[in-house]
């Protein structure tokens, strides 16, 4: 493999010294809009576009929670294995405590603050079902079950809780998760 | 996390050369759910320098049907395998392999070639602050040996014959099973090669080399493949014991076998003395049993982990009973 020192920040091509890539940039790239540099991301946090700069190691999490203020997340166990912090990132539940921002540039994000803003009837079904006891692990799960319903308006109940098996609830309220999502199912396919 | 150098590679080649650059002290990422929390925990002794991401190189998310098989990109995560249509119908074992690891939000984010490359779950090692200079980490001893083994090998160690960590990767033993073919960024490996113990390292990997693609060769006709995994949760947890098998018949009789099992070996097992005895005989009830009972022969368990020697067993029996004209049901957690 031939070995590049330095890369075109506009193309693949690459260089083996400053100078051979000035020359580059002259005769190629002499009008182009200037790339931005590394750490600043755009994004889309729910509808709304956010241009922001971040530091290599703030997770999505931190990003969304600390710096944007959108509290709804939740950290729990801060390696990916409970679920309290899922986002809805370009329409599938991700963790956003396994996610690093700066890779995140170009994404849609979606949070629990979202979903209650459009007025999702998942939500009201969360409540009259009490589908929470402490309500730590809620927001996670109403995410994760706004993304099944975008993705499969009518699960069955087995598919409910094969898509809400990545979220641990330690007041164990998973039957009333079922009873609320396929409630919700029904009334969002019937309209 | 202690901060890091972050570069979007363009190009396996620019990431390649990123890495070399490094010389060691810098890490691809890709899915980022094995190594994040690695570094959250510290739980090596050296802190990556710089973080190379490779979810920024175009195509490589590809799964594309070729002239003698499939290809799978890098980056294909295991939620798009785990439902990809020709995927579950030709490459079975591999679907459900995908389907069974993690949880949903960890599939829709982790890749094909991370799960192959992911480090070990010992909890020694993984203890946080690098607390056990174990012997994978290049200290002295392991701590597994003489403390708590339970969910640690049953055929034995490596690195000086010490370290006793089992490979936990779920796909794995689908991948060799089905004869696949690892991709790197200066050669093709066998899937059945890729995998070697040594100090930081759980692949044949070279320090500035990258998993590319992962290349399965298109099943001989006859050929049923399944896969099953036995863990204390149905979701969210490592295996305890995982097994995939690729069958092949011609009529009832079986010809030819590929039986491996995963998370009871330092690195994934092929279970050869259950696949010559597999070979000619009808996938029955009797025959599974046996192949059961030869996979596990030459096992030799720790002080604390006997237990997972009924269960490999038993996985095998089930999922070579799952390969036969009537499989069975997942009944293996």
């Amino acid at each position: 493999m031939e070995t590049k020192d330095i890369t075109c920040p506009h193309c693949e091509k690459g260089f083996k010294s400053p100078d051979e890539m000035k020359a580059h940039m002259l005769a190629d790239h002499r009008n182009d809009e200037v790339p931005p540099p590394e750490g600043h991301i755009r994004l889309t946090v729910n509808g709304k576009a956010y241009a922001l700069d971040v530091q290599p190691n703030w997770t999505l999490y931190q990003l969304v929670h600390d710096h944007l203020g959108l509290t709804g997340a939740k950290q729990f166990c801060d390696r990916g294995a409970c679920g309290s912090c899922t986002v809805i990132m370009d329409g599938k539940p991700v963790l956003s405590c396994m996610i690093l921002a700066i890779e995140c540039d170009g994404t849609t994000i979606e949070t629990v603050e979202g979903v209650a803003a459009a007025g999702h009837p998942l939500i009201d079904a969360y409540v009259k079902h009490h589908a929470m006891q402490c309500g730590y692990c809620t927001p996670g799960f109403v995410t994760t079950s706004k993304a099944l319903l975008d993705d499969n308006p009518r699960p069955t109940a087995h598919e409910v809780k094969i898509a809400l098996s990545g979220n641990l609830c330690r007041c164990g309220t998973y039957p009333q998760h079922t009873i609320a999502v396929l409630e919700v199912s029904q009334k969002l396919t019937a309209s | 996390m202690k901060n890091f150098e972050h570069f979007n590679a363009r190009s396996i080649d620019e990431a390649a050369t990123l890495l070399g650059r490094y010389g060691g002290n810098a890490a691809v990422i890709a899915g980022g759910t094995d190594l994040l929390g690695k570094m959250k925990d510290r739980i090596l002794p050296a802190y990556p320098e710089a973080l190379i991401n490779i979810k920024t190189v175009p195509g490589l998310d590809a799964i594309a049907e070729t002239d003698d098989g499939l290809s799978i990109g890098a980056l294909a995560t295991l939620a798009g395998i785990s439902a990809h249509p020709v995927i579950l119908e030709k490459y079975t074992a591999l679907a459900q392999a995908a389907g069974r690891t993690a949880s949903p939000q960890l599939r829709n984010m982790g890749t094909i070639a991370g799960n192959l490359c992911q480090d070990i779950r010992c909890w020694y090692y993984r203890a946080a602050q690098n607390r056990f200079s174990c012997l994978r980490k290049g200290g002295g001893r392991c701590y597994a040996l003489k403390g708590d083994n339970r969910f640690h090998s049953i055929f034995g160690g490596s690195v000086k014959g010490g370290c006793v960590a089992v490979h936990p990767s779920d796909t794995a033993p689908a991948l060799i099973a089905l004869g696949g073919t690892v991709i790197t960024s200066r050669r093709a490996v066998k899937a059945s090669d890729f995998f070697k113990v040594s100090v930081n390292r759980t692949t044949v990997l070279e320090a500035d080399e990258i998993v590319t693609a992962v290349h399965l060769p298109a099943p001989a006709p006859g050929t049923r493949s399944a896969f099953m995994k036995f863990a204390l949760r149905q979701s969210i947890d490592f295996p305890i014991v995982n097994c995939a098998a690729a069958i092949t018949c011609e009529g009832d009789a079986v010809t030819r076998a590929r039986i491996c099992l995963n998370a009871v070996s330092v690195v994934p097992r092929r279970a050869a003395a259950a696949e010559q005895l597999m070979a000619g005989r009808n996938i029955d009830e009797t025959a599974a049993d046996a192949a059961g009972a030869a996979a596990v022969a030459d096992a030799e368990p720790l002080d604390g982990n006997a237990w997972m020697v009924p269960i490999a067993r038993t996985l095998v029996k089930r999922t070579l009973l799952a390969c036969g004209p009537d499989p069975a049901e997942d009944e293996s957690s």
